[in-house]
């Protein structure tokens, strides 16, 4: 078996075109951390891999309505000081060398026990821009996750919308190391508190299920609830009831759900001051 | 496509190769030019032995295909002094501080204390942690590690304690 064609276009028109001719039997890489390893491994042999690191995909532009590159690293998400809570993420992702060539992009495609940069998108309500050749739709992250994660064959990520930073936010990842370790529980909340009363909350859970959720029971206990240690603790043992996580290598699920009460509670109790 | 030519910088030489489509800078540095300080380690980038810096960022070379980096500057540890005979000072450090014992880990954690040490002439002990966490090493326990960095930094802005 051997791969027949390496593309590596040197621009996001060019990567489309390939995209549009070659559809789902391209490959696509960016940073590489994903694919490379199974091929390395002698997992995977795809024929065509498309690689978009000079495709000029990495632009970040923070002023006004946020717009991330789909192949932008995870290095550049940790420069930038908008978001502490997408610095915090990025910096929990592998290690410096990995970070320097990991995508944004890349991060939404991961398997748990990895793909933690992604919770903290979720719960920073963020949007996909999704293009090929000749058409262009957004779509809401969260519905992007919970249906597949499906690109039509000409369909590549460009961008990634992120909203302004609305309220207060939270990012943990919980795994057997303290850096470049797979998770076993990773949380992101945003919050947003108005005269001590939560408004919409926004909990995400990375590591849990086949790709990174929102915990809406958690929410809905949140939602409208004046900040307690009480609402905390519920809020943590519903998500953790209602969760479904995996049992791997990593982790049992058992473990797990014990770790989403755990940490959802901590991490609520920091960013709320209970 | 059966092969393609790839020209980038390697160590402040112009080199030119034919690879296959996607084969990675680790094979091309160990296999095809002979630059074997560049580990095969896991060949996953979770241990980093292959850690080199492409214009002086630190990168896995195993997952980093040559095409990539055409035009690109890419710096191994054979790179680091213009001769053979010479040691860097983080090399030295290393060397008199015995942050070696197998020696495995030792060309990726060279590559990446040097690049951290010119963004940070004096980082703390948790920002060196920081810098080598991808880079595993079974046997020093990192501690060593850490002190030959200390050391390198004071080496290298000429506050020599030694």
């Amino acid at each position: 078996m051997t791969i027949n064609a390496y593309f590596t276009p040197e621009s996001l028109q060019e990567a489309l075109n390939l995209k549009a001719r070659y559809g789902h039997d391209l490959h696509v890489i960016a940073g590489g951390t994903l694919l490379m390893p199974q091929i390395n491994e002698g997992l995977f042999y795809p024929e065509m891999v498309m690689g978009l690191r000079r495709a000029g995909m990495d632009t970040v532009t923070m002023n006004g309505a946020s717009v991330i590159g789909a192949a932008a690293t995870m290095t550049q998400m940790e420069t930038q000081t908008r978001y502490p809570i997408l610095q915090e993420a990025a910096h929990s992702v592998g290690g410096w060398a990995v970070r320097n060539m990991a995508t944004v992009g890349g991060n939404l495609f991961n398997q748990p026990p990895f793909g933690d940069f992604c919770v903290a998108l979720l719960a920073l309500d963020t949007k996909l821009k999704i293009q090929s050749a000749d058409s262009e739709r957004m779509v809401d992250l969260n519905e992007f996750m919970t249906n597949g994660r499906v690109l039509e064959a000409g369909e590549l990520i460009v961008e990634l919308h992120v909203p302004n930073p609305n309220g207060l936010t939270a990012f943990r990842k919980f795994g057997r190391r303290q850096a470049n370790t797979a998770t076993i529980v990773t949380v992101a909340a945003q919050i947003n508190v108005v005269d001590r009363v939560v408004k919409g909350a926004r909990i995400a859970l990375g590591g849990v299920e086949q790709v990174a959720i929102r915990s809406y029971v958690a929410e809905a206990i949140l939602n409208n609830a004046p900040i307690s240690q009480e609402i905390v603790a519920e809020a943590a043992a519903a998500a953790a009831k209602a969760s479904n996580p995996i049992t791997d290598a990593v982790a049992t699920e058992w473990y797990r759900r014990q770790m989403i009460e755990v940490q959802l509670k901590q991490t609520l109790s920091e960013m709320l001051g209970v | 496509m059966a092969s393609e030519i790839v020209s980038f910088s390697l160590n402040d030489r112009e080199v030119v190769i034919v690879a296959s489509p996607l084969t990675t800078l680790q094979k091309v540095l160990r296999d095809q030019l002979g630059y074997t300080a560049t580990k095969a380690g896991c060949s996953q980038g979770g241990c980093g032995s292959c850690t080199v810096l492409v214009d002086g960022q630190p990168m896995v070379s195993c997952l980093l295909p040559v095409k990539d980096i055409e035009g690109r500057e890419v710096t191994t540890l054979e790179g680091l002094t213009k001769t053979a005979d010479e040691l860097h000072p983080v090399q030295s450090a290393f060397f008199d501080n015995f942050a070696v014992q197998c020696g495995y880990c030792s060309p990726g954690m060279i590559m990446v204390s040097t690049a951290l040490l010119e963004r940070n002439p004096h980082p703390t002990r948790d920002e060196i942690a920081d810098a080598v966490a991808g880079n595993v090493c079974r046997c020093t326990g990192y501690q060593s590690i850490f002190e030959a960095v200390e050391d390198a930094a004071n080496r290298m802005t000429g506050q020599e304690e030694r």
